[in-house]
């Protein structure tokens, strides 16, 4: 998301004032993006840090260690791109990317932040974090069958979910649904009309007895 | 009777390499086996009884759940989400559409809330229920699953009297909830609420609930062939629990006392009074043990929401068509498996760019390779059925 730090301010707490009040989490954001070296962004009380490529297994390394984010919850990806063969396409142009991301958190509090960091969108590498989250493993795994991403250093980078021979990256925004290309979704269009549809609350009149 | 993990593996080293020469093989576990809660294959070597570098092989059941919500709009996502744990599956409903509901930023009139709040423990209810049941079944134990599931019959009977559904209600709307319908009526909304004496069914069904969970205690925890079973098996040290992203009970049987429904607000569990059970030895014991005393709480949670319920709308104004503004948000809600989340990216339209799902059973059985390690062959039984887990939860 290309969101900027001044657009991210009018979702804090809904307030109606020009100086919006600061949100809770901002402290706990301020606290880990010092402490791993990334820019933290709050949306819709979600803490997102993003921090660079090189950076990665070391700012997880410190969250781990330093900050006690010891639950690893989930690693995964965004495919940022112009070109969308199933779903509707981005409202406006984005500089395409694949954004990985993990969500760490603690288990006294509840504090949770999303690390996030930018891979190009031909050839995406990054070295794997399973030395620092045990269990970023078959997440790994996942995104690297769905999305393409080499993760450098990973013991068993094999398909996780999809057939060994199976070929190409699901999740990418330039992979068709196939069923879909073969036979049209039949629920894009009401076969019959609903009964009190239109927002009146009056029976409808094709079926008077009900 | 109970011996440590450790000594076992000491003792089996001894005699393997002293006494006998034996040779490895590949065991092959499924997919098809009546412990693997749906289609789970473990590829382990075995040496003699023992197993060592299982390797399961999952997906199975992937459904593609991530790739068909970027195809769908937000309410058809609904009947996508209730799939993915069916044995809870109104749980699932809920962390997404709070997610939705973020983003759009709308006030859940506090009623809907409460009904969500009492389905959703009426669901965790109900999926403790058949782990109390299934769970001694696989160790042999046949009696509790008839009371397990006669207890988990009148849970479902409420959560059908609610919604029309016992398995995928799809029941909630961005908003709140659906507005229920006049029995044989499609149309007419005669009925704009719970239904006529749900409230004090709730409170019998929960007395009955609470009775039977005291025989279920006593028919399992007396059993000396469970205990022996159970006891000092699958122990799972805290540490090795959190890096691998275990949660829920899995967790909590660990000793670690986290609960989402302490620290989360997506649903109003702070107005509650309920404890975060939690065990001591993180064995195979202490996590069926756990489950058996959430429900206990989960009672507490149901009794002091329908005696407090208020009254007013179901529904936020929202809407005719669902657009969703542009915006990221994790919402994430402590399911009975554990930590259910969505990761939700719209751009504006009426489905979303991107839907992450993080579901329980994907962490929780990602340990497996991990605490199978060394572990007897029946004993597999035993860990796998202990960690409580639903395929479609894990391959989504």
């Amino acid at each position: 998301m290309t969101s900027s730090p001044s657009d991210t301010e009018t979702h804090d707490g809904g307030a109606q004032e020009t100086e919006a009040p600061e949100h809770p989490l901002q402290g706990f954001a301020d606290r880990v993006a010092e402490a791993v070296g990334g820019s933290p962004e709050i949306q819709f009380d979600t803490v997102k840090v993003r921090i660079p490529a090189e950076g990665w297994v070391a700012a997880h390394q410190t969250a781990r260690d330093d900050l006690d984010l010891v639950f690893f919850s989930w690693l995964s990806a965004i495919d940022w791109s112009n070109q969308v063969e199933a779903g509707d396409p981005l409202s406006e142009e984005v500089e395409e990317r694949i954004e990985l991301m993990t969500a760490l958190s603690n288990v006294t509090d509840g504090d949770l932040v999303v690390m996030s960091t930018d891979l190009s969108h031909e050839s995406p590498t990054i070295p794997s974090l399973v030395d620092v989250y045990a269990g970023a493993d078959w997440h790994e795994r996942e995104a690297y069958e769905m999305f393409g991403i080499q993760f450098a250093g990973h013991p068993n980078l094999i398909h996780l979910y999809l057939p060994d021979a199976f070929v190409g990256n699901p999740l990418r925004k330039s992979y068709p649904l196939l069923s879909r290309e073969v036979k049209p979704w039949p629920g894009a269009v009401d076969v019959e009309a609903m009964p009190g549809r239109n927002g009146s609350d009056e029976p409808s009149t094709e079926n008077p007895e009900a | 009777m109970t011996l440590d993990a450790d000594t076992i593996r000491h003792m089996s080293e001894t005699s393997v390499s002293i006494e006998l020469e034996t040779e490895d093989m590949t065991l092959n576990i499924g997919p098809q086996h009546p412990s693997t809660h749906g289609v789970l294959r473990l590829v382990a070597r075995v040496d003699g009884e023992r197993c060592f570098d299982v390797r399961p092989v999952i997906g199975y059941m992937h459904r593609g759940y991530e790739k068909l919500s970027e195809v769908r709009t937000y309410p058809q996502i609904t009947t996508i989400v209730n799939r993915i744990d069916w044995v809870s599956g109104y749980a699932n409903e809920v962390p997404f559409i709070v997610a939705a509901e973020k983003l759009m930023e709308l006030e859940v009139p506090e009623r809907a809330q409460y009904i969500r709040l009492i389905l959703t423990e009426m669901a965790r209810i109900s999926s403790h229920l058949v782990f109390n049941a299934s769970y001694p079944l696989e160790l042999g134990a046949a009696t509790p699953l008839f009371f397990a599931l006669r207890e988990r019959e009148r849970v479902l009977d409420l959560l059908e009297s609610v919604t029309g559904g016992r398995f995928h209600p799809n029941f909630n709307r961005i908003g709140g909830v659906k507005p229920a319908y006049a029995s044989g009526s499609q149309t007419r909304k005669l009925a704009q609420d719970l239904p006529a004496g749900f409230l004090q069914e709730t409170r019998d069904a929960m007395d009955k609930v609470l009775t039977a969970v005291d025989e279920l205690e006593d028919l399992v925890a007396g059993n000396e062939i469970i205990l022996a079973r159970t006891k000092g098996v699958g122990v799972l040290p805290p540490e090795v629990a959190v890096a691998y992203g275990v949660s829920g009970p899995n967790l909590r049987a660990s000793g670690v006392a986290f609960d989402l429904r302490k620290t989360e607000d997506y649903l109003p569990y702070d107005r509650f009074d309920f404890d975060v059970i939690t065990g001591e030895n993180g064995d195979c014991w202490d996590r069926w043990h756990v489950r058996l005393q959430e429900i206990r709480e989960s009672v507490k949670i149901i009794q002091q929401a329908v005696d407090s319920i208020p009254s007013g709308d179901l529904q936020a104004k929202v809407p005719k068509v669902i657009k969703v503004p542009k915006g990221q948000t994790y919402v994430r809600a402590e399911n009975p498996k554990g930590e259910m989340g969505y990761y939700l990216v719209s751009d504006g339209g009426n489905g979303p760019y991107r839907l992450k799902i993080r579901s329980a059973s994907f962490s929780n059985i990602s340990i497996l390779p991990w605490i199978l390690e060394g572990i007897l062959v029946p004993d597999i039984i035993a860990v796998m059925g202990s960690l409580d887990f639903v395929l479609g939860d894990v391959d989504r």
